[in-house]
């Protein structure tokens, strides 16, 4: 997750991955890995301060549980205000998507 | 937004927690990914080297993990603090400059705005004070002059008014013996006592600690005793309500009705007791009569303003004037706020010494300024690197307004522990008769003006230099730190600008004292008319119970006496008996201390005349009764007639003896001596005139002497007001002429007294010069305190000139050197390095005199004998400055004759 990613789109990945349910960090950085099959360029190192910034606006609770393997770990999981986020930024990201793709097309 | 706050600052109460936690997922994170790694065949040690690898620099991710937390600016502005810190200790010299000239101009300004705002600004501690009136009576044609009523004015006012709840009359002068009626008790003493009327307690909303206000119908008969009174007298006790207090007012004991809360002061901070005055009272006695002994003060009906009740009232004027057509034609009613009332004396003075402060730290502000102009073109070349680095120019003017805020912080430190030492001194100094001095202190108020004052002046000296000092072209400054710099650049111009104004400012404040010095001097070189040296004095006191003839006093202090021919025989063995003491000249009596008290003004006109309506004013003139030997006792001048004798007493011809100034104006043409004269108040047979005597000036602010009567004391009437009776017949004072010094004699004069009469007491022992000293005291406190004040604005507005000068001369060390290599004479160089500091000094005498012009009238009315703009003042304290000010100028432009062209040009 670095400078190839467009900005924001990490936020929105990681709304993404927990609108299923709580994950730790790891968890969430194997997902967007497995999902996008290996493409995007992921520095693991990135992922927390992403994670914190979240934390402060209020989209993510973060507390700790116990990992499948029996582990403590930090649990993040949406807000109210995430899942909203996520619906709005997910609308944009289509659009934008999209209207590149126009571009793309008719250049 | 504002969640988002909360969020944060939660965050900085548990920042260990945090880093734990981030450390402890951070762990689990590599460890997960370096599990899995182990199980798709990685060996341990490759899997664990590999997770680390991928999850890339933990030092970077924590950090911004952090940062995602924190309050920028709260960082940026620690590190500025930090920084400046670090740079204010690199330069001391600097830093203890400009802190001391700031702790002196926020110190002397703290001072000052506590006692405004112990004085002027906190309201007055009863409900809803501005309701609070205060009602004068304005003589015709003076309306500067402000007076009382008598009881029929005040019942007619009181019962027709439509403007007022409450409205109240207290009398405000009347001091008694006051002594515990239980046996084994202290001795009396005498204790400052005021009447009242239940309205006035009632209007000014206040409620007693112990006991309840009389209902005014007049079946309470006793007395208030104030919170201090109850402490002093009866040490707090609780069951001191319907104990028993003698005074000297009645024959009986008053029963104490109320303990009044503590701080509770009606325009006497000394009062002590209050007597109520009912309306059966008021109603009885001397109810027409018209002396002025009431002050009026009203509660204002909700909503009423001051405007409109003063209309009411000026509606009931001319009832007023049918009334008593004498005492009131002419006479106008003017309303004023209580508050107003309370501090109109002080008023004046404090806003001046708020306004001289203000200057001072003005000065003082363009003082750092300056200082800070000079060190910043030191640290030309580290800000320029920074600007280089890619410090924004905001982000450096924020880095030098961090200096200055923590520089004026520091001042303010040390200006409050200054401020706080003054304040002790000036409250255990205090002047007599400085209102509410118990709510002096630094409060909250205080403490929060400070800040802000503070952080006020350090914007105003950090701002122009911040500023002044970011814009540097990065050319400039590398290519003269290359070369080494010549003549001083926009900075320079900058801080000559400072200077002008420190010195202009500094004489601003110098001529204001200066001309309060030169009143000072001129009213000490007035003569009053006696010699007081040598004189002594003391009082005593006669209890009025004793002297009283029995039976006709009214129970709660009527307004008639009846006193006793004793009276007169006492107080003139007393004053025989002292004559006889050795080491004393002569003996005499008067009713107040020589140049030590306000003289009483009595009405007269000359016999069979009649003085026109509204002229009264004109006719007359302060009066004293006196007994034997006071005129060669103060060494007044027999002008013409005789003195007194003892046969003027009360069996004999009624006489009288009259001042020069008096005989000058009334009689121009004639020999007064012989004339006969009707007193006004005395109600007695018309007096002969038998002598006239030198003028004395009782009063030394007056210019002109007044008209003054002397009457024989023996010869005042047996019957008169209580008011008056308490003021001239019961109070002593005795007047010694001593051959050595006074004080010596004193315990010799007290044994004198208690020979004739055991019982009295001796009070007030002072000297006629210490009198005559306390008259100007005020004035002179006036001028000490702006004296201090103009030598601050002068020592640094002196520090200001030098340190520019001593600035000037080390950053044109080269260009010295090189004219001095190419043979310029020493008087050329020094020329050239005064040229600088004489312009500025120039400008800012001109600049000073001109402003001068217009402020000093501020002062106008403290000044006496010279005019707000003394040539001779002006010019004096101008040329005063100057040469201090060419003093700081030629000092460190000399040491540019001892730069030794060789070491200057080397050091290139």
């Amino acid at each position: 997750m670095s400078q190839d990613l467009l900005p924001g789109t990490l936020y929105m990945m990681v709304l993404r991955t927990l609108a299923a349910g709580p994950l730790h960090g790891y968890a969430i950085a194997k997902r967007i890995k497995d999902a996008s099959r290996g493409d995007l360029a992921i520095e693991d190192g990135s992922l927390y301060p992403a994670l914190n910034r979240m934390l402060v606006k209020g989209w993510l609770k973060a507390e700790w549980g116990t990992s499948e393997n029996n582990r403590r770990a930090r649990f993040y999981r949406l807000t109210p205000d995430g899942r909203k986020q996520l619906e709005q930024e997910a609308g944009d990201f289509d659009r934008l998507i999209k209207s590149i793709q126009l571009v793309m097309k008719s250049a | 937004m504002l969640r988002e706050i909360v969020r944060r600052l939660g965050h900085l109460g548990r920042t260990s927690q945090f880093e734990r936690e981030l450390d402890e997922e951070i762990r689990f994170h590599i460890e997960a990914r370096a599990g899995e790694l182990e199980r798709s065949g990685l060996r341990r040690a490759d899997a664990e080297a590999q997770a680390r690898r991928e999850f890339g620099s933990r030092a970077r991710s924590n950090e911004d993990t952090r940062s995602a937390w924190q309050f920028r600016w709260i960082e940026e502005a620690g590190a500025d603090l930090r920084y400046a810190v670090r740079s204010l200790r690199r330069s001391p010299a600097f830093a203890l400059t400009a802190i001391a000239c700031l702790a002196l101009g926020i110190g002397a300004n703290v001072l000052i705005f506590s006692l405004v705002d112990a004085v002027l600004l906190r309201s007055l501690s009863f409900p809803e004070p501005d309701r609070l009136v205060t009602i004068w009576f304005i003589p015709p044609n003076q309306s500067g002059q402000k007076a009382g009523t008598n009881a029929l004015a005040y019942v007619t006012l009181r019962d027709h008014n439509r403007s007022f709840e409450y409205l109240g009359a207290a009398r405000l002068d009347a001091a008694f013996n006051v002594g515990d009626d239980s046996p084994g008790a202290a001795p009396p003493e005498r204790i400052r006592a005021q009447w009242f009327t239940v309205d006035l307690v009632r209007g000014l909303g206040v409620n007693p600690v112990l006991g309840r206000w009389p209902n005014g119908r007049g079946e309470d008969s006793g007395v208030v005793i104030s919170y201090g009174l109850w402490q002093h007298l009866f040490g707090g006790a609780t069951d001191v309500i319907g104990k028993q207090l003698r005074t000297d007012l009645t024959q009986t004991p008053l029963a104490i009705l109320d303990v009044t809360p503590a701080g509770f002061e009606l325009l006497n901070p000394d009062a002590g007791l209050w007597v109520f005055q009912s309306d059966q009272n008021l109603r009885s006695g001397a109810y027409r009569s018209s002396n002025r002994i009431f002050t009026l003060i009203g509660r204002l009906k909700p909503g009423v303003t001051l405007d409109q009740a003063q209309a009411d009232l000026n509606s009931l004027m001319p009832s007023l004037v049918q009334e008593m057509p004498d005492m009131n034609r002419g006479w106008s009613i003017r309303l004023e706020k209580l508050h107003d009332t309370y501090v109109g004396q002080i008023r004046k003075p404090l806003m001046i010494f708020q306004g001289a402060v203000f200057l001072v730290l003005l000065i003082a502000c363009a003082n750092v300024a300056g200082l800070q102009l000079a060190q910043a073109s030191l640290r030309q070349k580290e800000l320029s690197m920074r600007a280089a680095l890619g410090s924004s120019r905001g982000r450096i003017i924020r880095q030098l307004l961090t200096e200055s805020a923590l520089l004026s912080v520091l001042g303010g430190g040390v200006g409050l522990a200054l401020a706080w030492g003054g304040l002790r001194l000036f409250v255990n100094l205090s002047p007599g008769g400085f209102p509410r001095l118990g709510a002096i202190g630094l409060n909250p108020t205080v403490l929060g003006s400070t800040l802000l004052l503070c952080l006020i002046s350090g914007v105003v000296f950090g701002t122009v230099p911040a500023i002044q000092i970011s814009r540097p072209d990065l050319m400039d400054v590398l290519r003269e730190a290359a070369r080494g710099s010549t003549a001083g650049g926009t900075p320079e111009k900058l801080r000559g600008v400072f200077v002008v104004a420190q010195v202009s400012l500094a004489l601003v404040l110098l001529v204001g004292a200066g001309l309060l010095v030169h009143s000072w001097l001129r009213l000490n070189m007035v003569q009053p008319g006696i010699d007081p040296r040598r004189l002594i004095t003391f009082q005593v006191p006669f209890p009025r119970s004793l002297y009283n003839a029995s039976g006709s006093s009214t129970p709660a202090g009527g307004f008639q006496a009846d006193l006793n021919p004793r009276i007169h025989l006492l107080s003139e063995q007393i004053r025989a008996r002292l004559a006889l003491v050795p080491g004393v000249e002569s003996a005499a009596l008067a009713v107040t201390p020589p140049l030590g008290g306000v003289p009483r003004r009595m009405d007269f006109q000359k016999e069979g005349q009649v003085v026109a309506p509204g002229q009264q004013d004109n006719w007359s003139a302060e009066w004293y009764p006196i007994g034997l030997d006071y005129f060669r006792t103060l060494r007044i001048p027999l002008l013409a007639g005789r003195d007194f004798r003892p046969e003027d007493k009360d069996t004999g011809a009624p006489v009288v003896m009259i001042s020069s100034a008096m005989a000058q104006q009334y009689w121009p043409h004639e020999n007064p001596v012989g004339q006969r004269i009707q007193m006004n108040l005395l109600y007695d047979p018309p007096r002969e005139i038998v002598g006239v005597v030198g003028d004395v000036r009782q009063d030394r602010y007056q210019h002109d002497p007044q008209p003054q009567l002397y009457v024989p004391r023996a010869q005042l009437p047996l019957k008169m007001d209580l008011a008056l009776s308490q003021a001239i017949m019961l109070t002593n004072t005795f007047i010694v002429r001593t051959k050595a010094d006074p004080a010596q004699l004193a315990s010799a004069l007290r044994s004198a007294v208690a020979e004739v009469d055991r019982t009295q007491a001796v009070t007030n022992v002072r000297t006629v010069e210490e009198y005559a000293g306390g008259q100007l005291q005020d004035l002179r406190e006036y001028v000490a305190l702006l004296s201090v004040f103009g030598g601050i604005s002068v020592a640094l507005a002196v520090i200001g000139l030098f340190g520019m000068m001593a600035h000037a001369v080390s950053q044109r060390t080269n260009e010295i050197g090189i004219r001095m290599a190419l043979g310029a004479p020493p008087a050329t160089v020094l020329g050239l390095m005064l040229r600088q500091g004489l312009v500025v000094t120039a400008a800012g005498l001109v600049i000073g005199l001109g402003a001068s012009l217009i402020l000093t009238r501020v002062i106008q009315s403290f000044l006496w004998g010279v005019t707000a703009t003394d040539p001779l003042t002006f010019a004096l304290v101008g040329c005063g400055l100057a040469v201090i000010a060419l003093l700081a100028c030629y000092l460190p432009a000399r040491r540019a004759l001892h730069i030794d062209p060789v070491i200057a040009l080397r050091s290139e």
